[in-house]
């Protein structure tokens, strides 16, 4: 029989304020020793009171936004209860009944040419508990995470493979960042990620008990632990065996998914409403300011830059992947005012190596679009060569000159002079005769070899066709 | 030095002030006085019965940290610095407040180690102002009773007036205290009646301000909804004199209220003529379910008598007397309030697991789950058991409609009546409501402790004002037949304490009554 997978995904992305939900600590504390930001109200201190971060509210009004989902007017916090050494006041703060987004879909592009549209159930705030390690048969806990603003999200059953749903953490990766609300950076956790799966016959309308994957924290990891317990749903319903809904984690090293607890009866956390917050307010006044400079999405922005600059899906997906390059490709394509795809390539191929060859962003770049602009249009104009062009991009970035500046100080300017190439030209035949005898007996190949003899000698300068012309002409 | 003692709160700041006492002086004869009739602090296991005429308000004295704190307002009177309004002003706090670096142990063994590592805005503001703190005094068991009996510090708290008899709760050593004049002021927390009821008991005068009025950052939480810190004092003047100092909004406390503080030293100074106050028949019964039936009871004469008598001195003074005022939800009160109060009193006491702070089980444990359970079983005491019990029972999934909901829909309904007759365009147009306190004066000890649910009946004229959130206070007017202080109540409208101060200062003006000290 043909089995089709139902997957649905919670995930919580780590938001990127400066303080944590509801205390002054900073919110980030990657590599800092254990317990040491932390304060009274972080670590559940007696008669500490929480006070709502604002930059968080924001944050998940511009998410929900991007998401297509309806911001709440007004929204509540509430107490989920329950005991674990690392989570201090014995409850967490998060949103239940009414959270501060419901609804909405994220459209995911997929390689195969179709579109998989995700509906969110919910979106709302919380904040995060602290890390427990064992160690030496103590179990040692971490505060630094306790209060670090996170947000919720659940999608509906709605995708259909490991593969949609590793595309789902792509597309959600992209827009936080896009956004400016995350790192979303998942080797520090920014976005963690937990799989509802099951499966039923392809094409029927129910749906079958699911298992929970807790803890898959990259998208490799997504992709097989789901592809992993499809396989193994489908074997035992195949076998004949029921499937229970057990809480599964996925032991990255070893490739596996161990059992963590029958889930058969859900635990009672006793939800009320939270007494120490006021309900959050989103009016239509802070809400246009929230929204005040919203951008256009990484989706909307992709097929613009094709529709708008004949630009192949490729070059799109590529250029839209950061909102700091894309915004670096347009501004480069104003100032060039040229073929969009002859700058495409240039980003492409040259700017992106640099950016990831240095860890840098595109706002970061010292080759401003301006300055990669000029140095398209010096190669186009034969001022210097193709690989200079490319040698200029670095020199650019690595001196914060004007690429004009720099191809002057250094002589840099193509030798098309052909009186000047034709002595060179003379002069490297006369030096070696018998690659001359060679070539002349049939090895034309060597023509490669007397051209780059030719560049040496000019560095790099030499239009390298005309260079070729002349070397013809001498050993023919 | 009794004479010293005698003097109301704002004499002597304004004394210190004028360079005429030094706050090192006023601490020096308070201390001495402390020592003379407060007898042994209580502490975990120690005899209940130790020291029977002594009054055992304090559970931790700070005698150095005082000296320090008065030798630093002296300091600035020398310098030529103004202290501020409560200048040398000795004060207690209830030990539901956490203070740094002294021991804030919530009257519970949990909590008998641990020592505040930051100091709640109430207790900083006071201190800001030139207040100097004794320390801190007993209380029920994190504020869980009306009797201060549910305290693991033993001895607890005796009543100044007759120390056979209990000077209630919860704040029953922050009454016990300003009644024997161990300190002018105290900062309690009211919750269903926790500051007015002691107050009534004591013979002083209580105050439970707004809900939002003054900051909780740092009052230990038992009902975060309910919960209201305020002042219990002498005198009208003097709560007006502390109220001011802890009111207003802090920036730790999202639920404190940004609402302006007026000066209600100044409201004092203004005529009562021309203003309304409510008498109401809900108010001069008891109401409890007992056996599935509703039982009435009606208050005692006396108590009656004595509202009675205070309506009618206010009437001569021009304030005109509304009779037949409708409050028909407040009998709902207690039965809503047991629900609430509990359900986030359960997850507020959640925190205390051994884990980080305070009290950890010395046994040996097979694993969390029973480090957990040793812990709590053997740090908290029987009240805060029984309401985590049925805090945990009424928030449960299956019964929370039943019981959580309806109980915030009563809420609601009592709200309502208040919004009613004190609507300016109502029918009462009420500035306050004039009511008994307590349905009883002081009951003797360990009379009614245990009876946990007749025990919290005794907070039925009292509750709605937190269940509504509305300022309340207490006056003493009298004493009953056995010389026992009894105290009136005034309820007022949101964030007016100003009116409120300015009609119980005609109550206290007008009543026949000495106090203890």
């Amino acid at each position: 029989m043909e089995y089709e997978a139902i997957i649905g995904l919670e995930t919580h992305i780590q938001l990127n304020t400066e303080t944590k939900i509801f205390c002054n600590c900073k919110a980030d504390s990657w590599g800092e020793p254990p317990n040491t930001n932390i304060c009274p109200v972080c670590t559940g201190q007696p008669g500490v009171l929480p006070v709502l971060n604002k930059a968080v509210a924001e944050k998940a009004v511009l998410l929900a936004t991007a998401m297509h989902a309806e911001v709440r007017r007004v929204s509540y916090f509430d107490r989920k209860n329950y005991f674990y050494p690392d989570l201090p006041k014995g409850y967490q703060i998060t949103q239940f009944d009414r959270p501060i987004a419901i609804g909405g879909y994220l459209d995911l592009p997929m390689p195969e040419g179709y579109t998989r549209r995700v509906y969110i159930i919910k979106l709302h705030i919380e904040e995060d508990a602290g890390k427990t390690k064992h160690a030496n048969g103590y179990r040692l806990i971490d505060f630094n995470r306790c209060g670090v603003p996170l947000i919720e999200m659940v999608t509906g059953p709605d995708l259909r493979s490991a593969d949609e749903a590793a595309q789902y953490l792509i597309r959600l990766r992209q827009l936080v960042r896009w956004l400016g609300i995350s790192e979303g950076n998942m080797e520090k956790a920014h976005i963690r990620c937990d799989a509802n799966v099951s499966i039923r016959p392809k094409g029927a309308d129910y749906l079958n008990p699911k298992t929970e994957i807790k803890n898959v924290n990259s998208i490799d990891a997504v992709r097989e632990a789901i592809a992993t317990e499809i396989q193994r749903q489908i074997r035992e319903v195949e076998a004949g065996r029921e499937i229970h809904a057990w809480t599964l984690e996925w032991d990255e090293d070893a490739g596996v998914l161990r059992k963590m607890r029958s889930k058969e009866t859900e635990a009672d956390y006793r939800y009320f409403r939270e007494p120490d917050l006021l309900p959050l307010v989103i009016d239509d006044e802070w809400k246009s300011q929230i929204l005040a400079d919203f951008p256009e999405l990484p989706l909307e922005r992709r097929a613009r830059f094709m529709a708008q600059y004949g630009l192949p899906e490729y070059d799109a997906d590529i250029l839209t992947t950061e909102r700091a390059l894309s915004d670096y490709y347009e501004a480069a394509l104003q100032a060039y005012n040229g073929d969009p795809k002859r700058v495409s390539n240039w980003v492409i191929n040259e700017v992106l190596r640099l950016l990831n060859e240095r860890g840098l962003s595109a706002d970061q770049l010292k080759v401003t679009p301006q300055y990669l602009a000029m140095i398209i249009r010096l190669v186009d104009k034969g001022t210097v060569n193709t690989s200079t062009g490319k040698a200029l991009v670095v020199k650019v970035e690595d001196t914060g000159k004007p690429p004009k500046q720099i191809v002057e100080e250094e002589g840099l300017a193509q030798v098309s002079d052909t009186g000047a190439l034709r002595a060179i030209c003379e002069k490297i035949v006369a030096a070696n005769p018998d690659e001359v005898e060679k070539y002349r007996g049939g090895k034309t190949s060597l023509i490669g070899w007397f051209v780059g003899q030719v560049m040496r000698e000019t560095r790099g300068k030499a239009n390298p066709k005309e260079v070729q012309k002349i070397l013809r002409e001498l050993l023919g | 030095m009794m004479e010293l003692l005698r003097m109301e709160a704002h004499e002597i700041a304004a004394a210190v002030r004028a360079g005429k006492l030094s706050a090192r002086e006023v601490l020096e004869a308070t201390l001495e006085h402390i020592a003379s009739v407060d007898g042994i602090p209580g502490s975990i296991g120690d005899d209940p019965e130790a020291e029977p005429d002594k009054i055992h308000a304090f559970i931790t004295l700070t005698a150095e940290r005082a000296r320090a704190q008065a030798d630093a307002v002296d300091a600035k009177i020398v310098a030529g610095e103004d202290p501020g309004p409560l200048a040398g002003v000795p004060f207690t706090v209830k030990d539901i407040f956490v203070v740094e670096g002294t021991p804030s142990t919530a009257g519970s063994r949990i909590l008998a180690n641990y020592i505040g590592p930051y100091t709640a805005t109430p207790v900083e503001r006071m201190e800001a102002a030139g207040g100097v703190m004794l320390g801190k005094v007993n209380l029920d068991e994190f504020t869980f009773g009306s009797s201060s009996e549910s305290s693991a510090f033993k001895p607890t708290p005796r009543n100044p007036w007759d120390t056979s008899r209990v000077p209630g709760g919860s704040s029953g050593g922050s009454a016990a205290a300003v009644a024997a004049g161990e300190g002018w002021l105290s900062l309690g927390t009211d919750t269903a009646g926790s500051i007015r009821q002691p107050a009534a008991f004591c013979g002083v005068v209580g105050l439970k301000p707004t809900y939002g009025r003054v900051s909780r950052y740092g009052l230990i939480a038992f009902g975060s909804s309910l919960d209201t810190p305020g002042p219990i004092a002498r005198s009208v003047r003097d709560a007006a004199l502390m109220l001011h100092v802890i009111a207003g909004r802090d920036p730790h406390d999202a639920t404190s209220a940004a609402a302006p503080v007026p000066e209600y030293l100044a409201a004092l100074e203004k005529d009562v003529r021309g203003l309304r106050v409510g008498l109401s028949p809900d108010y001069f019964r008891i109401v409890r379910a007992e056996g599935g039936e509703l039982v009435e009871e009606p208050l005692p004469a006396e108590i009656k008598q004595a509202v009675l008598d205070t309506a009618e001195r206010l009437a001569n003074m021009g304030v005109e007397i509304v009779e037949d005022v409708p409050m028909p939800h407040n009998r709902y009160g207690i039965p809503a309030y047991f629900v609430i109060a509990r359900v986030e009193a359960a997850s507020n006491l959640h925190r205390y697991d051994g884990v980080k702070y305070g009290y950890r089980t010395p046994d040996r444990v097979a694993d969390m789950r029973e480090m957990y359970r040793k812990s709590r079983g053997q740090g908290f005491g029987l009240q805060p058991k029984l309401r985590i019990l049925m805090g945990m029972y009424v928030s449960a999934a299956q019964y929370s409609e039943r019981y959580y909901q309806r109980a915030l829909q009563v809420r609601t309904l009592i709200r309502r009546d208040f919004e009613a007759v004190f609507d300016p365009e109502g029918k009462y147009r009420l500035d306050a409501l004039l009511t008994p306190t307590t349905p009883t004066a002081a009951f003797p000890m360990g009379a009614v402790y245990g009876d946990s649910v007749l025990m919290q009946y005794a907070d039925q004229l009292t509750v709605a004002a937190n269940h509504a959130g509305v300022p309340g206070i207490s006056v003493p007017v009298t004493t009953d037949a056995d010389g026992l202080p009894l105290g009136v109540q005034l309820l007022g409208r949101d964030f007016d304490e100003a009116t409120l101060l300015r009609l119980a200062r005609a109550v206290e003006e007008g009543a026949a009554f000495t106090a203890k000290v």
